[in-house]
């Protein structure tokens, strides 16, 4: 082992207990193709359950398989929430508070959206390996369904049915148990403002109003945000098993963000990868964002996709393409 | 104002206009079809269309293409083309000793070059390959010609029509090579764009360059 080798020791999610089926949105929603195909059902939050305890929750699952050393050894705490709990300040202090840590920094960002547990996951390599801290805590949690597109105004569009809730959580330390063998990001800021939040009668999300607010892409970028998603995510995959020595055709699990069945099939197809090694809760949780990893990750093990460890790539790409990332990592035998 | 009968379309199925198909459902449909890579086969297995741009105006790549015997200066292997007593067939050598059979055929005004072709026989030119030569300023607004080159899988491609005419027990059949077409006949256009800009943007005669030779 050397000393500066960083690993992904475990992960674990949390999903709202309230299940949606399509009837909740458009008829014919379960009819959808493409872009918008429906997932048989989804999570949505309800309407008190704040992204804090849903960390809470998922990291109590967590702890119980790491044990209470590694409570204490949460020198880092990340949290990447989708509709944060509060307009000024994110949920890590108090998170910190709830599962009983008091971490050296508490970080909560507020970028790299959809593929944020790999842009913590790189944050936390630096600082770690730099001997500053000794444990981080990796928290992603997707609350845009219930929060945004459960509502009345919204439910009827063709996107709604699209997002699910849900919370995953990963706990990282030095050591060589399950090591980040490579990790490659790009920023691609001019993609940056594809997307936007907005609502019909045009009024800010601060501003005022009974129009409910909505995410969507910028109309006339729809068809070049599908090719760029079609490209990105295979391209740093195939950069990252390069950087760690390795051929796509290496990856045992491959696990990615889950925008919709297309982009999915599209990715595996491009690394040549069969539908078995590129594990996906799309189905049964929908478009999980930022979430999706961790939760994906843990499912595939619970599903005995790495009985004897082996090659697993994370990848994915967030918002309109402004972020793409993937990392390689070897994971342990349980 | 023109406009059609629907009901002459009614009874056709599979068809998708707006009519029926909305924009939402078409973007449904499209995205489904578009992927981010295609195997090999399903791209060129049936049909193999290459293209490229030639800075030579299109009149002088038609006329230089309308002549079958430049076929020996820009294809990789078909060499030795004399007239036969088929009015229009020229026979000449391909892959080494194979004799190929070849008719052109050429529509000035639409700027298309088709050479019928086959090996060991000139009566039933089945190996087709249709070329169209597009000005390039209608097409990409810059000067030039766009060449499209398209074959098309027929049936001999997989198996010799005429075995018996074969002399070569060696000899490879030419519709083995067909998952290869791709890119030899990418070579061969890269050759007749590599000849056609550098004789044209030197100013030389385009060709072909024919010596008489004794036979």
């Amino acid at each position: 082992m050397t000393a500066q080798e960083v690993s992904l020791l475990g992960v674990a999610s949390y999903l709202p207990e309230k299940v949606v089926t399509n009837d909740f949105f458009a008829p014919g929603a379960s009819l959808r193709r493409g872009m918008f195909t429906a997932p048989t059902s989804r999570r949505h939050v309800a309407r008190d359950e704040s992204a804090a305890e849903m960390i809470e929750h998922a990291s109590a699952r967590l702890f119980e398989q790491l044990g209470s050393k590694a409570v204490s050894e949460v020198d880092l705490l990340f949290t990447n929430v989708s509709v944060p709990d509060q307009a000024f300040t994110g949920c890590g202090a108090e998170v910190a508070y709830k599962i009983g840590v008091r971490p050296r920094r508490i970080i909560d960002l507020h970028n790299s959206g959809c593929v944020a547990f790999i842009y913590m996951l790189d944050l936390a390599r630096e600082l770690l390996s730099s001997g500053s801290a000794r444990a981080a805590l990796l928290c992603n949690v997707q609350n845009a369904a219930g929060r945004i597109f459960s509502d009345p105004g919204i439910r009827g569009k063709s996107q709604a049915p699209v997002p699910g809730d849900g919370c995953g959580v990963g706990y990282v330390a030095l050591g060589s148990a399950s090591p980040i063998l490579s990790l490659v990001q790009h920023c691609q800021p001019e993609y940056a403002s594809d997307m936007v939040a907005c609502a019909d009668d045009g009024r800010r999300y601060w501003e005022p109003g009974t129009s409910p607010l909505s995410i969507r892409f910028t109309e006339t970028r729809v068809a070049s945000i599908i090719e760029r998603g079609n490209r990105i995510v295979p391209q740093v995959v195939s950069e990252a098993c390069r950087a760690a020595g390795l051929r796509a055709q290496d990856i045992e699990l491959l696990i990615t963000n889950q925008p919709n069945p297309i982009f999915l099939r599209n990715w595996r197809e491009a690394l040549e990868l069969s539908k078995e090694r590129h594990h996906d809760t799309f189905d049964q949780y929908g478009n999980l964002f930022g979430a999706a990893i961790p939760i994906n990750l843990e499912d595939a093990l619970a599903h005995g996709k790495l009985p004897h460890g082996g090659i697993v790539a994370l990848g994915g790409f967030s918002h309109a393409g402004d972020y793409a990332a993937a990392a390689i990592l070897r994971w342990g035998s349980p | 104002m023109k406009t059609i009968d629907a009901a002459a379309l009614a009874d056709i199925p599979g068809l998708i206009r707006c009519e029926e198909f909305d924009r939402e459902a078409l973007a449904e449909h499209i995205t489904e079809m578009t992927h981010t890579v295609y195997p090999h086969e399903q791209v060129y297995g049936r049909y193999c269309t290459v293209h490229a741009h030639i800075d030579c105006p299109p009149e002088k790549v038609f006329a230089y293409m309308a002549n079958p015997y430049s076929l020996m200066e820009w294809t990789y292997s078909v060499r030795d083309l004399v007239p036969t007593m088929q009015s229009g067939v020229l026979r000449g050598v391909d892959s080494g000793q194979t004799p190929i059979y070849c008719r052109t055929v050429t529509n000035q005004e639409a700027l298309t070059v088709d050479y019928h072709c086959a090996w060991d026989q000139g009566d039933e030119l089945w190996m087709v390959y249709l070329n169209r030569i597009v000005p390039a300023e209608t097409v990409l607004k810059t000067p030039g010609s766009v060449v499209i080159w398209t074959n098309c899988r027929h049936p001999y491609y997989e198996k010799n029509p005429f075995p018996a005419l074969n002399h070569d027990p060696d000899r490879e059949w030419v519709g083995d090579w067909w998952p290869l077409f791709y890119a030899g006949h990418s070579i061969e256009l890269q050759n007749l764009k590599a000849i056609l800009e550098y004789r044209h943007r030197s100013g030389l005669p385009l060709g072909p360059r024919l010596r008489e030779v004794s036979t």
